[in-house]
């Protein structure tokens, strides 16, 4: 396997000419004859060949002849010579490609009638193409199948050893689960050593594989591929956005595919920097929820205390005069809305034009409050766009890379792989901050892990020193010299010591990864949940950016900023309104309600409308009297500090909209089944701010309506007047967000940036550089007191995977992660138990007062324990999808922009005996109190672990 | 007009001569069938109503594998296939089978397709019905008809070259991979 | 009939009242030969004029071509001229070998060649028989259908159907010919001849037959030409035009046969050419038969023609291209192609384009029936209305070719 050759995109390159089958073409030096002959319009077959990754030259039958040598030349591995002359379809050669098919053809199992991959099979193609027949008759190979893992089946019977299943595991994945490994002296696919596989099942070796070889559990024997309706769409679970296509039967999802498969291994139509078309575990595996069981199928209604079933005819009329009761009585500011950030474009428009146009609320949040508002506000603030300012594309061309606080290849598996590629092919410089050892940290050229809490004096080291090292970008200098200043004067007065001590990482490594952002031609920051979802999140984000106006990322082309949002369409949920701050457009409130007024031809509320912690709060004071959920689940994701079930309780009138029966659901008064992604159509945005689009695969489940369809029949219910399709509203958004699909991207505009930079910019500025220990994270960490970090799993995305079969097969029983010295000293191996408890800094809360006072949400959890060695000392980490430890997390509310902070805490930790079983349940009964049992057990201890 | 043009107009002759023959037909075997008493002898080759074969040995032929569904010109057949996990061994099955009866056309592409034979037509024909329901022939009544036309089935198979009457048939059977669950 | 004679009687009865009477006929009447409706404007007894409706039975057989395969679209072609389907299937296969460009075994081409010509002796018995009927000579049904039963049970035993035939297959047959059915069909051709004579009994000089038939549907051979008629309705009119001779296919240049033709370019010229028709394809049959080769009944074609069954059972590469050709048939090389067979009512053409691929672009369906119908006004007109009956019956009609 030769190792890929690192694609240098500015150094100049040594043209040559080659002659294939007569026509003349020009290709850089290094190129595979493969290329060179593809330029030529020629398809030469290839059956180990991706042009993902380096080729392999295993099948033996991409040969071409080339003029000079007397051997067949395989043309993915041969590199060009000047002038040389190749010919591709003599007989010769054409012979030769047969021969290689037969080669397999001979020892292959007469599987077509029971292969998944029948129908989809390059083998097939290959066989017909080429007109192989009349093979002589060989012995099968006889190998049972591998079964053993969870997901992915290994079927050596089949396999034709073209190795790419390694090869984009290795090379694109860069996780190398995959090998070729010998067993009875057969060579076997697996994983190393043929240990049963367990990996991130991203499933892009099952996607490659030309042949039936490596087939899916989850869909195993289901289907044929010509049976199924494909249908393309967009995955809706993380912020990557990436292109499915959903391949069904019936109202079934059989299997998820996307565009990496061997029919598009020879990338006519991909560009540079397109990446490789592949998908994650959850998007690949993660589909059976769509048709789960457990979905809601007709709405529900409460009565007397009990939900029944009734028919929309009744629900809705219901629901539009309760809601205009309330707004008649007690006014519009007394309803408010949350709508998740799964749902599509249009139903954000809809559902905000229904609070404020309709109910005459601002009372409209979404799910980005949960951390990317910190971002958006931040960047509206301080450039006038809130937004990424880069794409993909030029994230994978970037030369200098530097993330922080993400945990990328966990959140955004695919988006990860950009980063990923920009190394391994165009030898990009990565630099990763994290506390935590990430994958990414792993895989990065500067590793930079700084102490708990110490991202902020990172930051503040970088900003330092691209200003003392003098490699501040010229165009930021000259244009904005008194920013310049500002920002060379609050930063003097930073010691390199403090900043070092706070960090824990020596002023050279500090020096050096600012040095190569700065002198970056086209440099990429990239943030996520670890800046924007703890305290300060707003601050650091502005950090970021001076770090990127200093290192002229703004400025220059093919550099930019890059926020890194949670769900799929947080993005477009913010450009199209759904907060408070913004009406759609991202235009404030203040400044865009008169011209929203006048096309919508009403009067909205006066009143700045509440954020989600305010609405909870005035919910506490019974200020609240309906509450619009839609798709939201605040029960289940806040922790229980914020006493959301208190304040639910005393609403009114709370409609739940959602696909299944969540705990929010269950205190509504009115729950109304929606749909999935699949049942709808419609757009979402990315976090790259690129519209997607979501179609349509079959009907929606039962009488389940999508939420499009609900908010139309509601507002026409209460004013008569509805829109009637999703191109309707997609024409009224392009009437009030002018361009918004058509991929107009606002650009940053100067006269915003002089504006700030003479008002308040300054002042910001002080504020932001006074020390460095500012972080209250970084407090010090007592014996037994551990900083307790939620983070996301790649298994799962917020808590609507948990609700699909397949992924929680593959990981339901989620374990609290700790560092190899914190295990060591506390004695405690992986698979014991622990007692996990809300702490100070000082100490553990009595224990006692907490089971004494059963309505205190601090209590204590007990769990497995699994040793992560990237983990650093003093941290213990666990999922935040499930729901055991968030109820022990302590909030606290951004003053500016009302983030509520709970994925960090204290917790303390000690060793739970394994025979103390009844003090175990007798605990987790107290926590869950009053709530109905879990889908899979996991409080209790199982005999397995 | 001659004279003998004449009389013939006259006599009606070429009349006489039509009922001459008609009248000769009295006297020839009849050439129509009773039916519901007679029944017609059916060749081998007859396209009948379809039905799914059982091996000698019991097990199911189909293994599921959709390409009838594929064949049928008249998208008439409805194959859905699952995992039988049976006795340890993976082994691809039919768990649906649904026939159209209305909607088939008898042109016996889903018997040529069949990769296992399991699909033979038989030289049934009388499963007329007052419920049209009815007439959607599930896996288990596909498999009834199967069983009990087995011999029709069998010398269709053979008639249309599917299959062979002699010992080699057997080899012909299609044996699962070594699907053993490690 | 001249305009001027009608002219005449006009005027030679001025008193009356007179008008033109519009009448419906069809789509269910027993004599349309199907669901055909002809809107008929008579003056008396007399039709002036006559606008065939077609539709009734339109299936969108030429759209459902463009969603299945190749292979696939065979038995719809049954559907096409139902009365005579193995005729349907071989224009059908023609068109498509032509397109590949596929050369048929020589054994195949004199089954085809048999099987073809036992299929235009069915269509023109059906004919006779139902011509006959329409007339009022019902024992001629009878003694046409009884040999009409006997070819098909041939079929019945050659391919398992007796009128959705699909026997034919692109690049050859489905079955090759059993012993039985060689035997039944040379006792066939023996005992033909004599049967013939027999329906030549009833009809030849039955004055009533002769009385409807004669100088009905009169349509000269300029005319004919130019409404692009063919088969027996061209023939006629004494045009020597089949395409068995101007373009031979199958076995049919190996074998001594006549074309005959009429004169006059009536319904009887036509009934004549029908007869001696049946007669020619006797000899045809018995020749073929006489000199059947040995040999494969369908080519050797893995890439388009469905592997034989034994292979598919033992060979990698017989199963590939099984599910291959089911599921999506074999690749046709783009372009577009016309090709004419000589049904027993006419031209029987299909023009098939391709874009590539296992499924036609566009499948257009010359029909003879369909084209057959362009002349109708022009040959209904001045006749009684009585003689409509006839005027269907001399093109042989089939609504389900005629409206696909």
């Amino acid at each position: 396997m030769a190792k890929q050759q690192i694609i240098s995109l500015d150094a100049p390159q040594k043209m040559f000419t080659v002659t294939v089958d007569g026509k003349q073409v020009t290709v850089a030096e290094g190129t595979p004859v493969f290329d060179a002959v593809k330029k030529t319009g020629v398809e030469l077959p290839a059956m180990c060949y991706h042009y993902a990754f380096s080729p392999f030259g295993s099948c033996g039958i991409c040969l071409v002849e080339v003029e000079g040598k007397s051997n067949n030349v395989r043309s993915c591995t041969a590199k060009v010579a000047d002038g040389m002359v190749v010919r591709t379809n003599t007989d010769k050669m054409i012979e030769a490609r047969k021969t290689a098919v037969e080669k397999w053809l001979i020892i292959h199992p007469l599987d077509c009638p029971v292969c998944d991959a029948d129908g989809k099979c390059e083998l097939q193609d290959l066989t017909y193409n080429l007109g192989v027949y009349d093979i002589k008759k060989g012995v099968k190979k006889q190998v049972p199948e591998d079964t053993r893992s969870l997901v992915l089946d290994f079927n050596m019977e089949r396999c034709i050893l073209c190795g790419q299943c390694i090869n984009v595991c290795k090379e694109v994945q860069e996780i190398d689960a995959l090998a070729f490994y010998k067993k009875d002296g057969l060579t076997h696919v697996g994983a190393h050593e043929g240990v049963p596989l367990h990996c991130e099942f991203c499933g892009d070796c099952l996607a490659v594989c030309p042949v039936g070889a490596i087939t899916s559990r989850f869909s195993k024997y289901a289907y044929k591929p010509w049976q199924l309706k494909k249908t393309q769409t967009t995955c809706t679970y993380c912020s990557d956005g990436c292109a499915i296509t959903l391949e069904t039967e019936g109202s079934k999802v059989l299997r998820v595919t996307s565009k990496l498969s061997y029919l598009s291994k020879f990338g006519h139509d991909v560009e540079r920097g397109d990446g490789h078309g592949g998908l994650c575990v959850r998007g690949r595996f993660g589909f059976q929820f769509i048709q789960s069981e457990k979905r809601l199928s007709r709405p529900l209604a409460k009565v007397d205390g009990q939900q029944i079933e009734i028919p929309w005819f009744k629900a809705i009329p219901q629901i539009a005069r309760k809601l205009m009761q309330i707004k008649e009585t007690y006014g519009g500011q007394a309803i408010a809305g949350l709508i998740s950030g799964r749902c599509s474009n249009d139903e954000v428009y809809l559902f905000q034009k229904l609070m404020r146009a309709t109910l005459g609320s601002n009372n409209v949040d979404t799910a980005a409050r949960y951390g990317h508002m910190n971002s958006i506000l931040a960047m509206q603030k301080g450039l006038g766009i809130g937004r990424s300012t880069t794409s993909y594309k030029q994230i994978t061309l970037s030369d200098v890379i530097l993330v922080v606080g993400s945990n990328v290849t966990e959140t955004n598996p695919v988006f990860s792989l950009r980063i990923k590629e920009a190394k391994r092919k165009f030898g990009a410089k990565v630099i990763v901050i994290d506390p935590i050892q990430t994958n990414m940290m792993k895989l990065s050229t500067h590793p930079l892990q700084v102490a708990m809490g110490g991202e902020t004096a990172m930051l503040q080291g970088l900003v330092k020193a691209v200003i003392a090292e003098g490699v501040a970008f010229s165009g930021f200098m000259e244009k904005y010299p008194k920013a310049y200043e500002t920002l060379r004067q609050a930063t003097g007065s930073l010691s390199e010591e403090s900043i070092t001590q706070a960090c824990g990482i020596a002023w050279d490594k500090i020096k050096e990864a600012a040095t190569l952002l700065a002198q970056s031609k086209r440099g990429t920051i990239i943030w996520g949940e670890g800046i924007v979802s703890l305290s300060n999140g707003q601050d650091n984000v502005f950090r970021l950016m001076d770090l990127a106006h200093l290192c002229g990322l703004l400025e220059k082309p093919g550099a930019g900023i890059h926020p890194v949002c949670e769900e799929n369409n947080e993005q477009g949920a913010v450009d199209m309104g759904g907060v408070p701050e913004f009406l759609p457009g991202q235009v404030a409130y203040a400044n865009g309600r008169e011209r929203f007024e006048a096309l919508w031809n009403t009067s909205l509320p006066n009143a700045v409308g509440l954020t989600l912690p305010e609405i909870i709060e005035k919910a506490h004071q019974g200020e609240i009297k309906a509450l619009y959920i839609v798709g939201e689940n605040p029960i289940e994701t806040l922790p229980a500090s914020m006493k959301v079930r208190e304040a639910f309780a005393k609403i009114d009138f709370i409609i739940c909209q959602d696909p299944f029966l969540t705990k929010t659901g269950q205190m509504a008064d009115f729950v109304l089944p929606a749909t999935t992604y699949a049942e709808k159509t419609g757009t979402v945005t990315n976090m790259a701010g690129e519209i997607n689009p979501l179609a349509q695969a079959f009907d929606p489940k039962g009488e389940s309506r999508t939420d499009f369809k609900i908010f139309c029949e509601i507002t026409k219910q209460i004013n008569g007047n509805a829109m009637q399709s999703v191109e309707a509203v997609m024409h009224e958004i392009n009437q009030s967000v002018p361009g918004y699909f058509n991929g107009e991207r606002p650009t940053i505009n100067p006269e915003h940036l002089a504006h700030y930079f003479e008002n308040g910019f300054a002042e910001d500025v002080i504020k932001r550089y006074q020390g460095t220990n500012t972080h209250p994270s970084s407090d010090v960490v007592n014996d037994g007191i551990f900083r307790l970090v939620l983070g996301q799993s790649i298994y799962h995305s917020g808590k609507l995977s948990t609700q699909d079969e397949g992924l929680m097969k593959i990981y339901n029983k989620p374990t609290l992660k700790i560092s190899e010295a914190d295990a060591t000293k506390l004695d405690i191996k992986t698979g014991d138990w622990v007692r996990v408890a809300t702490a100070t800094p000082n100490g553990p809360l009595p224990l006692v007062a907490v089971e004494m006072q059963e309505s205190l949400p601090k209590s204590s959890v007990e769990l497995a324990i699994e040793i992560m060695s990237s983990l650093p000392k003093g941290m213990v980490w666990f999922p935040e999808h499930f729901t055991n430890l968030k109820d022990l997390m302590e909030v606290e509310v951004d003053p500016v922009t009302h983030v509520p902070y709970f994925k960090s805490g204290l917790v303390s930790i000690k060793k739970v005996p394994l025979f103390d079983l009844s003090v175990v349940s007798s605990h987790s009964c107290a926590i869950n109190r009053g709530e109905a049992a879990q889908p899979q057990d996991m409080n209790s201890p199982s005999p397995s672990l | 007009m001659t004279i003998r043009t004449f009389f013939k107009n006259v006599f009606f002759q070429e009349i006489l001569k039509a009922l001459k023959l008609t009248f000769k037909h009295s006297f020839v075997k009849e050439v129509t069938l009773q039916y519901p008493h007679q029944k017609l002898q059916l060749p081998d080759a007859h396209r009948g109503a379809l039905g799914l074969l059982y091996y000698d040995d019991g097990v199911e032929r189909c293994v599921g594998c959709d390409l009838c569904q594929a064949a049928c010109p008249s998208h008439c057949i409805r194959v859905v296939s699952g995992e039988d996990q049976e006795n340890g061994v993976l082994r691809r099955f039919a768990t649906e089978f649904y026939i159209d009866m209305t909607k088939c056309v008898f042109c016996g592409f889903c018997v040529e397709a069949c990769p296992v034979n399991a699909l033979g037509m038989t030289k049934l024909y009388e499963y007329s019905t007052a419920n049209k329901r009815s007439l959607i022939f599930d896996k288990p009544r596909l498999y009834e008809v199967g069983k009990n036309y087995y011999n029709d089935a069998k010398a269709y198979l053979v008639a249309h070259n599917q299959e062979k009457a002699d010992e080699s048939a057997e080899a012909w059977r299609y044996r699962f991979p070594s699907f053993t669950k490690q | 009939m001249a305009e001027s004679q009608l002219l005449e009687e006009k005027k030679s009865l001025p008193l009356l009242r007179t008008e033109e009477l519009l009448v419906n006929m069809g789509p269910q009447h027993p004599s349309t030969h199907g669901v055909l409706k002809v809107v008929l404007t008579l003056e008396g007894e007399r039709i002036i004029k006559s606008e065939p409706v077609l539709g009734f039975l339109h299936r969108g057989v030429e759209k459902l071509a463009e969603t299945i395969t190749y292979h696939q679209f065979i038995p719809h072609t049954d559907r096409l001229d139902y009365v005579c389907a193995m005729y349907n299937n071989f224009a059908y296969v023609r068109a498509v070998e032509k397109l590949l460009a596929l050369k048929v075994p020589d054994r195949a081409e004199y089954l085809r060649t048999i099987i073809a010509e036992v299929q235009r002796i069915i269509g023109h018995l059906f004919w006779l028989g139902s011509q006959a009927l329409d007339i009022g000579a019902m024992t001629v049904f009878f003694y046409t259908f009884r040999e009409r039963e006997l070819l098909l049970d041939i079929f019945d035993d050659l391919c398992g159907a007796r009128l959705t035939t699909s026997w034919y297959r692109i690049g050859g047959v489905e079955r090759d010919f059993t012993p039985k059915i060689i035997d039944d069909i040379y006792k066939f051709v023996a005992d033909f001849p004599s049967k013939i004579d027999e329906y030549d009994t009833l009809l030849v000089n039955n004055r009533i037959w002769l009385a409807r038939t004669k100088g009905i549907a009169y349509i000269s051979a300029e005319d004919a030409v130019s409404f692009g008629l063919s088969g027996p309705t061209l023939r006629g009119s004494g045009v020597d035009y089949d395409l068995r001779k101007v373009a031979p296919y199958g076995a049919y240049d190996k074998v001594e046969w006549k074309v005959p033709l009429g004169k006059n370019g009536d319904t009887y010229d036509r009934y004549y050419i029908r007869m001696e028709e049946m007669r020619e394809s006797t000899k045809i049959i018995k020749q073929c038969l006489d000199q059947l080769p040995e040999g494969p009944y369908l080519a050797y074609e893995p890439k388009v023609v469905i592997p034989a069954k034994d292979r598919v059972f033992t060979d990698m590469e017989s199963m590939i291209y099984q599910f291959r050709l089911f599921t999506n048939g074999f690749n046709a090389p783009p372009g577009d192609i016309y090709c004419g067979t000589e049904a027993h009512k006419g031209e029987l053409g299909f023009y098939i384009v391709s874009r590539g691929g296992g499924k036609p672009y566009r499948l257009k369906i010359r029909a003879p029936s369909f084209i057959h119908l362009g002349a109708f006004d022009h040959m209904a007109k001045g006749y009684m209305i009585a003689d409509i009956v006839t005027i269907f019956g001399t093109y042989d009609i089939v609504m389900g070719e005629c409206d696909r």
